[in-house]
Protein backbone atom coordinates (compact mmCIF):
# COMPACT_ATOMS: atom_id res chain seq x y z
CA UNK A 1 0.00 0.00 0.00
CA UNK A 2 2.74 2.27 1.10
CA UNK A 3 4.88 1.70 -2.38
CA UNK A 4 1.60 2.97 -4.17
CA UNK A 5 1.33 5.89 -1.95
CA UNK A 6 4.71 7.45 -3.23
CA UNK A 7 3.74 7.87 -6.68
CA UNK A 8 1.88 11.71 -5.96
CA UNK A 9 -1.76 12.02 -7.91
CA UNK A 10 -0.72 14.76 -9.69
CA UNK A 11 2.06 12.20 -11.64
CA UNK A 12 -0.12 9.94 -11.71
CA UNK A 13 -4.05 10.77 -11.81
CA UNK A 14 -6.40 7.67 -12.07
CA UNK A 15 -7.79 6.65 -14.95
CA UNK A 16 -11.49 5.91 -14.73
CA UNK A 17 -14.70 4.51 -17.01
CA UNK A 18 -16.32 7.59 -18.08
CA UNK A 19 -19.65 5.93 -18.33
CA UNK A 20 -19.29 5.29 -14.71
CA UNK A 21 -20.76 7.93 -12.33
CA UNK A 22 -19.88 6.98 -9.31
CA UNK A 23 -16.09 6.53 -10.44
CA UNK A 24 -16.10 9.72 -11.91
CA UNK A 25 -17.13 11.47 -8.14
CA UNK A 26 -15.04 9.02 -6.46
CA UNK A 27 -12.03 10.14 -9.11
CA UNK A 28 -12.65 14.06 -8.55
CA UNK A 29 -13.03 13.83 -4.62
CA UNK A 30 -9.81 12.10 -4.46
CA UNK A 31 -8.33 14.77 -6.80
CA UNK A 32 -9.70 17.67 -4.84
CA UNK A 33 -8.81 15.75 -1.36
CA UNK A 34 -5.32 16.02 -2.70
CA UNK A 35 -5.50 19.47 -3.93
CA UNK A 36 -6.28 20.52 -0.51
CA UNK A 37 -3.82 18.54 1.55
CA UNK A 38 -0.81 18.98 -0.53
CA UNK A 39 -1.18 22.81 -2.06
CA UNK A 40 -1.79 23.89 1.66
CA UNK A 41 -0.18 22.45 4.69
CA UNK A 42 -3.67 21.14 6.26
CA UNK A 43 -3.42 17.58 8.15
CA UNK A 44 -6.45 15.74 7.60
CA UNK A 45 -8.75 14.74 10.44
CA UNK A 46 -10.55 11.58 10.21
CA UNK A 47 -12.88 11.94 12.71
CA UNK A 48 -16.29 12.39 10.36
CA UNK A 49 -14.97 8.89 8.82
CA UNK A 50 -14.08 7.06 12.14
CA UNK A 51 -17.60 7.89 13.63
CA UNK A 52 -19.73 6.25 10.65
CA UNK A 53 -16.89 3.18 11.25
CA UNK A 54 -17.85 2.86 14.74
CA UNK A 55 -21.75 3.09 14.30
CA UNK A 56 -20.95 0.24 11.56
CA UNK A 57 -18.91 -1.61 13.65
CA UNK A 58 -21.48 -1.71 16.48
CA UNK A 59 -24.23 -2.81 14.04
CA UNK A 60 -21.93 -5.83 12.51
CA UNK A 61 -21.25 -6.89 16.02
CA UNK A 62 -24.87 -6.97 17.21
CA UNK A 63 -25.64 -9.83 14.14
CA UNK A 64 -22.65 -11.40 14.50
CA UNK A 65 -23.22 -12.11 18.68
CA UNK A 66 -27.01 -13.02 17.26
CA UNK A 67 -25.56 -15.41 15.27
CA UNK A 68 -23.12 -17.13 17.57
CA UNK A 69 -25.19 -16.71 20.32
CA UNK A 70 -28.40 -18.69 18.50
CA UNK A 71 -25.72 -21.05 17.57
CA UNK A 72 -24.86 -21.69 21.02
CA UNK A 73 -28.82 -21.93 22.30
CA UNK A 74 -30.64 -22.72 19.55
CA UNK A 75 -34.01 -20.76 18.58
CA UNK A 76 -36.71 -21.06 21.49
CA UNK A 77 -33.88 -20.55 24.00
CA UNK A 78 -32.26 -17.60 22.26
CA UNK A 79 -35.87 -15.87 21.73
CA UNK A 80 -35.15 -12.98 23.94
CA UNK A 81 -31.39 -12.37 22.96
CA UNK A 82 -32.58 -12.06 19.38
CA UNK A 83 -35.35 -9.79 20.04
CA UNK A 84 -32.90 -7.44 21.43
CA UNK A 85 -29.69 -7.73 19.02
CA UNK A 86 -32.37 -7.36 15.93
CA UNK A 87 -33.76 -4.46 17.70
CA UNK A 88 -30.73 -2.81 18.09
CA UNK A 89 -29.34 -3.66 14.74
CA UNK A 90 -31.77 -2.01 13.13
CA UNK A 91 -31.97 0.81 15.12
CA UNK A 92 -27.93 1.28 14.31
CA UNK A 93 -28.39 1.71 10.89
CA UNK A 94 -31.67 4.80 11.51
CA UNK A 95 -28.56 5.63 13.53
CA UNK A 96 -26.09 5.10 10.21
CA UNK A 97 -28.31 6.40 7.88
CA UNK A 98 -29.05 9.80 10.24
CA UNK A 99 -24.92 9.77 10.46
CA UNK A 100 -24.89 10.58 6.48
CA UNK A 101 -27.35 12.30 5.72
CA UNK A 102 -27.53 14.57 8.59
CA UNK A 103 -23.87 15.09 9.62
CA UNK A 104 -21.38 13.87 6.51
CA UNK A 105 -23.79 15.25 4.09
CA UNK A 106 -21.47 14.61 1.46
CA UNK A 107 -18.41 15.41 3.41
CA UNK A 108 -15.73 13.56 1.93
CA UNK A 109 -12.89 15.74 3.19
CA UNK A 110 -11.95 17.08 6.59
CA UNK A 111 -8.44 19.52 6.64
CA UNK A 112 -7.36 20.94 9.47
CA UNK A 113 -5.22 24.24 9.33
CA UNK A 114 -2.99 23.72 12.61
CA UNK A 115 -2.65 26.98 14.71
CA UNK A 116 0.93 27.57 14.52
CA UNK A 117 0.69 28.58 18.24
CA UNK A 118 -1.18 25.66 18.90
CA UNK A 119 -3.31 27.98 21.21
CA UNK A 120 -6.46 28.69 19.39
CA UNK A 121 -9.02 25.30 18.21
CA UNK A 122 -7.64 24.68 14.56
CA UNK A 123 -9.46 26.05 11.77
CA UNK A 124 -11.01 23.14 10.01
CA UNK A 125 -11.72 22.95 5.83
CA UNK A 126 -14.83 20.73 4.94
CA UNK A 127 -15.26 19.58 1.02
CA UNK A 128 -18.47 18.23 -0.14
CA UNK A 129 -19.59 17.10 -2.99
CA UNK A 130 -22.41 15.65 -5.13
CA UNK A 131 -23.12 14.23 -8.21
CA UNK A 132 -26.60 13.37 -9.66
CA UNK A 133 -27.60 9.80 -11.43
CA UNK A 134 -27.37 10.22 -15.09
CA UNK A 135 -25.85 14.44 -14.73
CA UNK A 136 -22.64 16.00 -15.93
CA UNK A 137 -22.75 18.39 -13.07
CA UNK A 138 -20.29 17.82 -10.26
CA UNK A 139 -21.35 20.61 -6.92
CA UNK A 140 -18.71 20.98 -4.77
CA UNK A 141 -18.69 22.94 -1.82
CA UNK A 142 -15.69 23.92 0.34
CA UNK A 143 -16.48 25.66 3.62
CA UNK A 144 -14.09 26.97 6.50
CA UNK A 145 -15.06 27.48 10.44
CA UNK A 146 -12.77 29.67 11.85
CA UNK A 147 -11.26 28.42 15.20
CA UNK A 148 -10.76 31.46 16.63
CA UNK A 149 -14.48 33.14 16.15
CA UNK A 150 -16.32 29.89 15.62
CA UNK A 151 -17.51 31.55 12.28
CA UNK A 152 -17.92 29.90 8.98
CA UNK A 153 -17.37 30.77 5.37
CA UNK A 154 -18.03 28.94 2.32
CA UNK A 155 -18.09 28.77 -1.29
CA UNK A 156 -19.82 26.28 -3.85
CA UNK A 157 -18.88 25.89 -7.39
CA UNK A 158 -20.57 23.33 -10.16
CA UNK A 159 -18.46 21.73 -12.74
CA UNK A 160 -19.23 20.19 -16.16
CA UNK A 161 -17.24 16.41 -15.15
CA UNK A 162 -16.50 16.25 -19.09
CA UNK A 163 -14.04 19.40 -18.16
CA UNK A 164 -11.94 17.36 -16.09
CA UNK A 165 -11.45 13.56 -17.67
CA UNK A 166 -10.19 13.58 -21.05
CA UNK A 167 -11.35 11.32 -23.63
CA UNK A 168 -9.48 7.84 -22.74
CA UNK A 169 -10.71 8.57 -18.83
CA UNK A 170 -8.21 9.86 -17.22
CA UNK A 171 -8.31 12.67 -14.35
CA UNK A 172 -7.08 16.37 -15.46
CA UNK A 173 -5.55 17.09 -12.32
CA UNK A 174 -4.35 20.57 -13.54
CA UNK A 175 -7.41 21.68 -14.04
CA UNK A 176 -9.13 20.31 -11.00
CA UNK A 177 -6.28 21.67 -8.81
CA UNK A 178 -7.01 25.41 -10.58
CA UNK A 179 -10.88 25.05 -9.43
CA UNK A 180 -10.12 24.19 -5.89
CA UNK A 181 -7.87 26.85 -5.91
CA UNK A 182 -10.12 29.53 -7.00
CA UNK A 183 -12.43 28.25 -4.46
CA UNK A 184 -10.05 28.48 -2.01
CA UNK A 185 -9.23 31.84 -2.62
CA UNK A 186 -12.75 32.57 -2.81
CA UNK A 187 -14.06 31.09 0.69
CA UNK A 188 -10.82 32.92 2.16
CA UNK A 189 -11.61 36.16 0.49
CA UNK A 190 -14.86 36.15 1.84
CA UNK A 191 -16.11 38.84 4.38
CA UNK A 192 -17.44 37.65 7.82
CA UNK B 1 -9.32 -3.22 -19.07
CA UNK B 2 -12.53 -2.28 -16.85
CA UNK B 3 -10.94 -4.75 -14.20
CA UNK B 4 -7.70 -2.51 -13.87
CA UNK B 5 -9.97 0.80 -13.42
CA UNK B 6 -11.94 -1.24 -10.67
CA UNK B 7 -8.64 -1.97 -8.93
CA UNK B 8 -7.43 1.30 -9.45
CA UNK B 9 -10.36 2.80 -7.71
CA UNK B 10 -9.35 0.62 -4.84
CA UNK B 11 -6.03 1.50 -4.56
CA UNK B 12 -6.64 4.90 -4.19
CA UNK B 13 -8.31 4.11 -0.89
CA UNK B 14 -6.70 4.53 2.56
CA UNK B 15 -7.09 1.61 5.02
CA UNK B 16 -10.12 3.52 6.76
CA UNK B 17 -12.16 3.54 3.37
CA UNK B 18 -11.39 -0.29 2.92
CA UNK B 19 -11.73 -1.60 6.72
CA UNK B 20 -15.40 0.83 5.91
CA UNK B 21 -15.67 -1.39 2.01
CA UNK B 22 -15.39 -4.45 4.24
CA UNK B 23 -17.52 -3.01 6.86
CA UNK B 24 -20.25 -2.50 4.28
CA UNK B 25 -20.50 -5.92 2.59
CA UNK B 26 -20.79 -6.92 6.53
CA UNK B 27 -23.69 -5.31 6.98
CA UNK B 28 -25.47 -6.28 3.53
CA UNK B 29 -25.51 -10.06 4.86
CA UNK B 30 -26.15 -8.84 8.39
CA UNK B 31 -29.06 -7.24 6.92
CA UNK B 32 -30.68 -10.36 5.80
CA UNK B 33 -29.40 -12.22 8.61
CA UNK B 34 -31.21 -9.94 11.18
CA UNK B 35 -34.39 -9.96 9.04
CA UNK B 36 -34.65 -13.54 9.08
CA UNK B 37 -34.21 -13.99 13.15
CA UNK B 38 -36.42 -10.93 13.30
CA UNK B 39 -38.76 -13.09 11.50
CA UNK B 40 -37.97 -15.86 13.56
CA UNK B 41 -38.79 -14.03 16.88
CA UNK B 42 -42.78 -12.67 15.08
CA UNK B 43 -43.71 -16.08 13.98
CA UNK B 44 -42.31 -18.25 16.84
CA UNK B 45 -40.61 -20.66 14.46
CA UNK B 46 -37.26 -21.56 14.14
CA UNK B 47 -37.48 -21.51 9.84
CA UNK B 48 -40.73 -18.89 9.75
CA UNK B 49 -40.13 -19.54 5.38
CA UNK B 50 -39.65 -22.69 4.10
CA UNK B 51 -39.65 -24.29 0.08
CA UNK B 52 -42.03 -26.51 -0.96
CA UNK B 53 -40.15 -29.80 -2.65
CA UNK B 54 -43.61 -31.32 -3.02
CA UNK B 55 -47.03 -31.10 -1.23
CA UNK B 56 -49.23 -31.75 -4.16
CA UNK B 57 -52.14 -31.21 -4.90
CA UNK B 58 -51.89 -28.32 -1.98
CA UNK B 59 -48.46 -27.31 -3.20
CA UNK B 60 -46.34 -26.99 -6.24
CA UNK B 61 -42.96 -27.98 -6.17
CA UNK B 62 -41.16 -24.66 -5.59
CA UNK B 63 -44.36 -22.42 -3.39
CA UNK B 64 -42.53 -20.54 -0.64
CA UNK B 65 -45.05 -21.48 2.36
CA UNK B 66 -45.07 -19.12 5.31
CA UNK B 67 -45.13 -20.39 8.62
CA UNK B 68 -46.17 -19.22 12.30
CA UNK B 69 -45.55 -21.44 15.34
CA UNK B 70 -47.43 -20.42 18.59
CA UNK B 71 -47.50 -22.01 21.41
CA UNK B 72 -51.19 -20.75 22.57
CA UNK B 73 -52.45 -22.00 19.00
CA UNK B 74 -53.46 -25.39 19.14
CA UNK B 75 -52.71 -28.03 16.51
CA UNK B 76 -56.19 -28.72 14.95
CA UNK B 77 -56.69 -31.93 12.43
CA UNK B 78 -56.93 -30.28 8.61
CA UNK B 79 -54.02 -27.67 9.44
CA UNK B 80 -50.56 -28.37 7.38
CA UNK B 81 -47.81 -28.58 9.66
CA UNK B 82 -44.13 -28.49 9.15
CA UNK B 83 -41.98 -30.94 11.44
CA UNK B 84 -38.53 -32.24 11.81
CA UNK B 85 -38.08 -35.93 12.24
CA UNK B 86 -34.79 -37.57 13.67
CA UNK B 87 -32.60 -38.94 11.32
CA UNK B 88 -33.93 -36.62 8.07
CA UNK B 89 -32.03 -33.42 7.12
CA UNK B 90 -35.20 -32.10 5.30
CA UNK B 91 -38.13 -30.98 7.85
CA UNK B 92 -42.01 -32.56 6.14
CA UNK B 93 -44.90 -30.57 4.79
CA UNK B 94 -47.87 -32.94 5.44
CA UNK B 95 -51.37 -32.52 6.81
CA UNK B 96 -52.39 -33.40 10.29
CA UNK B 97 -54.85 -36.40 10.13
CA UNK B 98 -55.29 -37.36 13.74
CA UNK B 99 -54.96 -35.07 16.94
CA UNK B 100 -54.83 -36.32 20.60
CA UNK B 101 -54.74 -33.79 22.89
CA UNK B 102 -54.22 -34.23 27.18
CA UNK B 103 -55.71 -32.01 29.87
CA UNK B 104 -51.85 -31.07 30.77
CA UNK B 105 -51.81 -29.90 27.59
CA UNK B 106 -49.36 -32.41 25.84
CA UNK B 107 -50.63 -33.10 22.27
CA UNK B 108 -49.98 -36.12 19.96
CA UNK B 109 -50.59 -36.01 16.58
CA UNK B 110 -50.48 -38.18 12.91
CA UNK B 111 -49.84 -36.74 9.73
CA UNK B 112 -50.32 -38.11 6.21
CA UNK B 113 -49.54 -36.25 2.86
CA UNK B 114 -52.37 -35.44 0.56
CA UNK B 115 -51.23 -37.65 -2.48
CA UNK B 116 -49.93 -40.54 -0.27
CA UNK B 117 -51.86 -43.40 0.32
CA UNK B 118 -50.58 -44.11 3.90
CA UNK B 119 -50.29 -42.24 7.14
CA UNK B 120 -46.57 -41.05 7.82
CA UNK B 121 -45.88 -43.43 10.02
CA UNK B 122 -43.34 -45.14 7.97
CA UNK B 123 -41.77 -41.77 7.50
CA UNK B 124 -41.38 -41.32 11.39
CA UNK B 125 -38.41 -42.35 13.21
CA UNK B 126 -38.21 -46.13 13.82
CA UNK B 127 -40.14 -46.88 16.34
CA UNK B 128 -42.03 -43.29 16.38
CA UNK B 129 -46.05 -43.96 16.12
CA UNK B 130 -47.07 -40.15 16.89
CA UNK B 131 -45.84 -36.82 16.65
CA UNK B 132 -45.05 -34.08 19.18
CA UNK B 133 -45.46 -30.40 19.26
CA UNK B 134 -41.49 -30.44 19.86
CA UNK B 135 -41.37 -31.80 16.73
CA UNK B 136 -43.34 -29.08 14.84
CA UNK B 137 -41.50 -26.12 12.90
CA UNK B 138 -44.12 -24.40 12.24
CA UNK B 139 -47.70 -24.65 10.44
CA UNK B 140 -48.49 -23.37 6.92
CA UNK B 141 -50.11 -19.58 6.85
CA UNK B 142 -49.74 -18.42 3.42
CA UNK B 143 -47.60 -19.11 0.26
CA UNK B 144 -46.51 -17.53 -2.46
CA UNK B 145 -46.52 -19.90 -5.65
CA UNK B 146 -43.19 -20.80 -7.61
CA UNK B 147 -40.76 -18.23 -6.65
CA UNK B 148 -38.85 -20.91 -4.41
CA UNK B 149 -37.94 -22.99 -7.46
CA UNK B 150 -35.16 -20.55 -7.30
CA UNK B 151 -33.68 -21.81 -3.97
CA UNK B 152 -34.26 -25.57 -5.24
CA UNK B 153 -32.23 -24.77 -8.81
CA UNK B 154 -29.62 -23.23 -6.68
CA UNK B 155 -29.50 -26.29 -3.96
CA UNK B 156 -29.42 -28.53 -7.22
CA UNK B 157 -26.30 -27.10 -8.46
CA UNK B 158 -24.53 -26.33 -5.67
CA UNK B 159 -21.31 -24.73 -7.68
CA UNK B 160 -23.90 -22.60 -9.84
CA UNK B 161 -24.96 -20.88 -6.29
CA UNK B 162 -21.44 -20.77 -4.87
CA UNK B 163 -20.56 -18.61 -8.49
CA UNK B 164 -23.16 -16.38 -7.97
CA UNK B 165 -22.72 -15.62 -4.33
CA UNK B 166 -18.41 -15.35 -5.14
CA UNK B 167 -19.97 -13.29 -8.20
CA UNK B 168 -21.79 -10.54 -5.87
CA UNK B 169 -19.93 -10.64 -2.91
CA UNK B 170 -16.66 -9.43 -5.04
CA UNK B 171 -18.76 -7.02 -6.19
CA UNK B 172 -19.71 -4.94 -3.61
CA UNK B 173 -16.31 -5.62 -2.00
CA UNK B 174 -14.41 -4.50 -5.27
CA UNK B 175 -16.77 -1.56 -5.98
CA UNK B 176 -16.61 1.96 -4.11
CA UNK B 177 -19.49 2.96 -3.02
Amino acid sequence: MSKKVAVSMEENPPKVNKWDGNALKNALDDAVKDVLLTQFSYVESHKLLDGRLIISSVAVGFSIFALVWDWLYPFPQSRTVMCVCVVSYFVMMGVLTWYTTCLERGIFCTALNKDAAGIDPDDVWNASSSLKRFDNKYHLRLTQRMGKSGKGKEAHTTLTVENFFDETGRLLYGAVAKEVLRLHSDVENKKN
Amino acid sequence: MLQLDFLDDLRRMNMRQLFYQLLNFAMIVSSALMIWKGLMVVTGSESPIVVVLSMEPAFQRGDLLFLTNYEQEPIRAGEIVVFKVEGRDIPIVHRVMKVHEKEDGSVKFLTKGDNNNVDDRGLYANGQAWLNRKDVVGRARGYVPFIGIVTIIMNDYPKFKYAVLAGLGLFVLVHRE
